[in-house]
């Protein structure tokens, strides 16, 4: 068995930790003015919030999905679509883009769940696709690959705006994140992830627990993908439908630890940052080191970053990794 | 081992963090720095070397001759990584990190369109040498300026030269779904449609598909007289091959640039002889009647072998556009680098004469090649021609 | 009609590539239940070979299969035995993470050394067409009739030889086969090997009618993934008909429907099958 996250009872420097770095957090733009570093932490914010929602899904109910871009495009697209095409505030359209990702995820959810492991993972990939197409070849509606213009979220050229919205949605996903890894709906995700035959079994409705962990990430999610249209004020299929962005979403998670609260923030944090500096100091070579440093970890820590420090610190209670099983 | 392995990893990511963090350098003052946006990674890593070739002959013929305002010009790149987000954060950091006031690039709309956006914020001056979107000067940032033609300049010109030379009463539009496909694609569409052309064909197809043959076979049944793809290099290439292999006889192939005027398009290892006729608009060709083209053409041929292709001459341009907007401006300052930018009239250079309208975009002239015996030649517009457009196009059958 | 089967064959002629390129992953996802992200990527390392092959050692593309599919199975039992194996008791997520990261590795290491330029080899009959009328392309038949002949020769290994047979054993019961007496880590690399070399294999093929960059393989993944998937995880026969299919029914789809959707047609049947009969056209059930 894993060792059961964020159940553990915290330490009290642990706590304090938390809030030194919260206020750290919210004092940060006043001292550091540089659009630069604050557009880094947007981004590192906004792959904390996509991680950790897809973490619900992939982490704590083990359904590894590679389709999470599908509902990251729904959130960009709601934003620009009802701002360029209809006017709507862009708050609007986050909004809405939100409430459009619960349906979009029950369908896509209806259809992939009925398949399990590596079938499901398939089948989420193929369902992003044929949203992709769609968005592709709908020119009268989505303009297709011309792309959309993006209302701004915010006037103005400081980035301390995007900063303040995307930390308080990471923080809100972790949050939810945390307060599901304690409830009863936590619980019964994770017997779903341990073993989803013997949590049926018991009397617990896989497939609605499973739709409801889909959903949930699929609107914080679709939230992201919202607030990255509006930063960016530009969308295209291709840069927010793409199976690269969907792996991307769910590197993040595994590489900090998979299936813990933390571990999102981790692997958003030192991976965007990492991709940053190894983007100016390695040139080219820079996605080498990338896929070196997923090789490695994989091998070498199969728990991520953040499981592997835990799997030290609590020392004769582990076991090895794949204790989980191979699903079929 | 593992746990070695753990610390290292840890260690050098947070070392980097902190390296990085403090490494930013703010020289300013002994040389006039600009800042350039190329893809140097990624899907357009292609297109950013291009760029940076033309950059790097301009920025050598340009210090050679003496530099701006006496000092040498040094340039400053960015990668965006080929993607949007990577071009925000590369203006982030040549703005606010470098301190630099005036910035060329980049390659794609997407990137460009990005870049743009967080441009006029900062009240700097973006020149645009390549990106092709509409909307990226119709926004009307008046801190945007854009050298190369929009891609509904390249529908009109592809129109008015068809008509010139084919009078149609049908067209077929074969295009890649990417942004700058579509979007020729649709301006060329309702401009022949206000023309009076049937378009009797409207087909994309999404890059990279390796057999062309049942898109070609549906447009052949509608029997149109004149063709039109949008396409880029191999795609272009296989279009040709296949093309001729089911023997489909429009009486003129004409593109949208792109791969129909690459120069691996026309070589033995691209369409080769069936590349032949096949006309192209472009936004430039080595042989254009420009001063300083044909020079810069024959000095990228002797620094890497072959002739150079429109981006790389582009980006030699911008450079060179943008040498001739600080001596007016006499400063960085960026806004008297913006006025200076807005008062532009270049008479003749290598990209021709260069004058930007009120939104920013230049008015540059499009030309129309023809492949004649192997090689591209200017057909079109007459005073820039070199020779005649052949028409109609030979039947496959009838070609040797 | 005319246009009808013109379309149908080459539909068809492109379907037996997919083919090769499945049955590479269905071998490997069979014996090792490993899904490999990165076949597209081996896939663009044997277009590499055979590219250079062409150009330094002036070898046609066809011969140099003899070259590209020993170098790509090698470079499967490495992978195998370095970089799969260790991981094989793990969770399937960082299986998948580990193939992943070896195709970014491959990609981007092919543009560092070969950057990002597209590149082609003509030959001699990169045109010509046969069949009169039918215009059917040569290189497109000779790719054809050469990836089911490797079908069929992958076909036979697996029922005839012990070696296949310890592979079909190993799929069916990995544990009990190992019980058997059977050397499952070595048989892993030999099946992985010999699915890279399929994949390599199809890159070869593809090399006289297509062209090569560094990121060629991404589409071909997906491609594969489709195939699979409609002729049933882990069989070869069903991946051979799984790529036939899809080639023809993108080719008829471009034909009566919209030509931009073309990709969208292999993923819609390929969720259809995976509803209405997950264990694809020809395989056990799975659920």
């Amino acid at each position: 068995m894993k060792p059961p996250a964020g159940i553990s009872p915290r330490p009290p420097w642990r706590s304090r930790l938390a809030w030194g770095a919260a206020v750290a957090l919210l004092a940060l733009p006043l001292l550091v003015s540089s659009p630069y570093y604050l557009s880094l932490l947007v981004m590192v914010f906004l792959w904390t919030t996509a991680a950790s929602a897809w973490n619900l899904l992939g982490g704590f109910t083990g359904q590894l999905s590679l389709g999470h871009a599908a509902y990251f495009g729904v959130g960009a697209y709601a934003v620009a679509l009802l701002g360029s095409r209809f006017g709507v505030s862009p708050w609007l359209g986050l909004l809405a883009g939100a409430a459009a990702a619960v349906p979009v995820a029950l369908v896509i959810g209806g259809v992939c769940f009925r398949l399990r492991g590596p079938y499901f993972t398939l089948a989420t990939i193929a369902s992003t696709e044929v949203l992709r197409q769609v968005a592709l070849n709908w020119r009268s509606f989505t303009n297709g690959a011309v792309g959309l213009s993006v209302p701004p979220l915010f006037v103005g050229v400081s980035r301390a705006p995007y900063y303040y919205a995307t930390l308080a949605l990471a923080a809100l996903t972790l949050l939810v994140s945390a307060r599901l890894t304690t409830s009863k709906t936590g619980y019964w995700l994770q017997a779903i992830r341990e073993d989803e035959d013997t949590a049926q079994s018991i009397g617990v409705d896989t497939a609605r627990y499973k739709l409801l962990a889909l959903a949930i990430s699929a609107v914080f999610v679709a939230l992201a993908g919202g607030i990255f249209a509006g930063y960016l004020s530009y969308i295209e299929p291709d840069i927010v439908l793409t199976v690269g962005l969907s792996i991307q979403i769910c590197v993040f998670a595994i590489i900090g630890g998979l299936g813990t609260v933390e571990g999102p923030v981790l692997g958003a944090f030192l991976l965007t940052i990492a991709s940053e500096l190894f983007r100016s100091s390695f040139k080219q070579a820079h996605l080498i080191i990338y896929g070196v440093l997923m090789i490695v970890v994989m091998l070498f820590m199969p728990d991520g970053l953040l499981g592997q420090y835990r799997r030290w610190r609590s020392r004769p209670a582990t076991s090895p990794a794949g204790s989980k099983g191979v699903r079929a | 081992m593992k746990k070695a392995v753990y610390l290292a990893l840890v260690a050098s990511l947070v070392l980097s963090t902190v390296v990085g963090a403090a490494g930013c350098s703010k020289g300013l003052g002994k040389e006039v720095k600009l800042g350039i946006i190329i893809p140097v990674t990624g899907s357009q890593a292609k297109f950013g070397e291009a760029q940076k070739r033309g950059y790097a002959i301009a920025l050598e013929e340009i210090n050679k001759a003496g530099g701006v305002l006496g000092k040498p010009l040094a340039l400053v790149y960015e990668d965006d990584m080929s993607k949007a987000e990577g071009a925000i954060s590369a203006v982030d950091k040549l703005v606010t990190q470098q301190k630099l006031t005036f910035i060329l690039g980049s390659y794609s709309s997407a990137t460009t369109e990005a870049a743009a956006s967080k441009i006029s914020g900062y009240a700097v001056p973006l020149l645009i040498p390549t990106a092709a979107a509409d909307s990226i000067t119709e926004k009307g940032s008046q801190w945007v300026f854009r050298i190369n033609a929009p891609s509904k300049v390249y529908a009109s010109v592809v129109l008015d030269f068809m008509n010139k030379v084919a009078a149609p009463k049908t067209l077929a539009i074969i295009y890649e779904n990417t942004n700058f496909g579509t979007s020729t694609a649709k301006a060329s569409k309702e401009q022949a449609e206000a023309m009076k052309i049937k378009v009797v064909s409207y087909e994309a197809y999404q890059a990279g598909a390796p057999d062309f043959k049942p898109l070609l076979l549906k447009v052949k049944k509608e029997n149109p007289e004149v063709v039109f793809f949008v396409s880029y290099l191999l795609d272009a290439t296989l279009l040709m091959r296949q093309t001729r292999e089911i023997d489909f006889n429009p009486k003129l192939y004409t593109a949208g640039g792109a791969g129909f005027s690459m120069l691996e398009f026309v070589a033995a290892s691209g369409a080769g002889k069936d590349a032949e006729f096949t006309t192209s608009v472009t936004q430039w060709t080595p042989d254009v009647k420009w001063k300083g083209a044909k020079e810069f053409a024959e000095k990228f041929k002797g620094l890497y072998g072959t002739y150079p292709e429109y981006h790389s001459a582009e980006a030699y341009a911008a450079l060179n556009v943008a040498k001739d907007v600080i001596e007016r401006a006499k400063s960085l300052d960026p806004k008297k680098l913006r006025e200076a930018l807005a008062a532009t009239d270049i008479k003749d250079g290598p990209f021709g004469p260069i004058k930007f309208d009120a939104k920013g975009q230049n008015t540059h002239t499009m030309l129309v090649t023809q492949i004649q015996g192997g090689q591209f030649v200017t057909v079109y517009p007459e005073s820039l021609a070199g020779a005649k457009t052949i028409y109609p196009t030979p039947a496959w059958k009838e070609r040797k | 009609m005319l246009s009808f089967a013109q379309i149908l064959i080459s539909g068809i002629l492109t379907g037996a590539l997919y083919a090769l390129v499945g049955i590479g992953l269905t071998i490997i996802f069979g014996v090792m239940r490993v899904i490999n992200f990165a076949h597209g990527e081996l896939l663009m390392v044997g277009m590499y070979i055979s590219f250079f092959a062409a150009t330094l050692l002036g070898l046609d593309p066809y011969v140099s299969l003899l070259i590209v599919a020993p170098a790509l199975f090698v470079i499967g039992v490495l992978i195998q035995r370095y970089l799969i194996n260790p991981v094989l008791k793990a969770p399937e997520f960082n299986q998948i993470l580990v193939t992943l990261g070896v195709g970014l590795v491959l990609t981007n290491s092919a543009q560092l050394l070969f950057t990002a330029d597209y590149r082609q080899v003509r030959t001699a009959y990169s045109s010509l067409t046969w069949g009169g009328n039918l215009a059917i392309s040569v290189p497109y038949t000779v790719s054809f009739l050469l990836a089911l002949a490797i079908t069929a020769a992958l076909y036979v290994f697996l029922m005839r030889t012990d070696l296949g047979k310890a592979m079909r054993a190993t799929a069916q019961d990995r544990e009990a086969a190992r019980l058997m007496g059977i050397n499952v880590e070595r048989v892993s690399m030999v099946a992985f090997g010999i699915g890279a070399a399929a994949a390599g294999a199809a890159g070869t093929l593809l090399m006289p009618v297509y062209y090569l960059f560094p990121a060629v393989g991404e589409p071909f993944t997906l491609k594969a993934f489709v195939v699979v998937v409609l002729g049933g995880m882990g069989s070869v026969i069903g991946a051979t008909f799984g790529g036939l299919i899809l080639g023809a029914v993108e080719a008829i789809g471009s034909l009566y429907a919209s030509t931009g959707y073309k990709d969208a047609y292999g993923f819609v049947i390929f969720l259809l099958i995976l509803i209405l009969k997950p264990s694809g056209l020809f395989g056990r059930s799975r659920v």
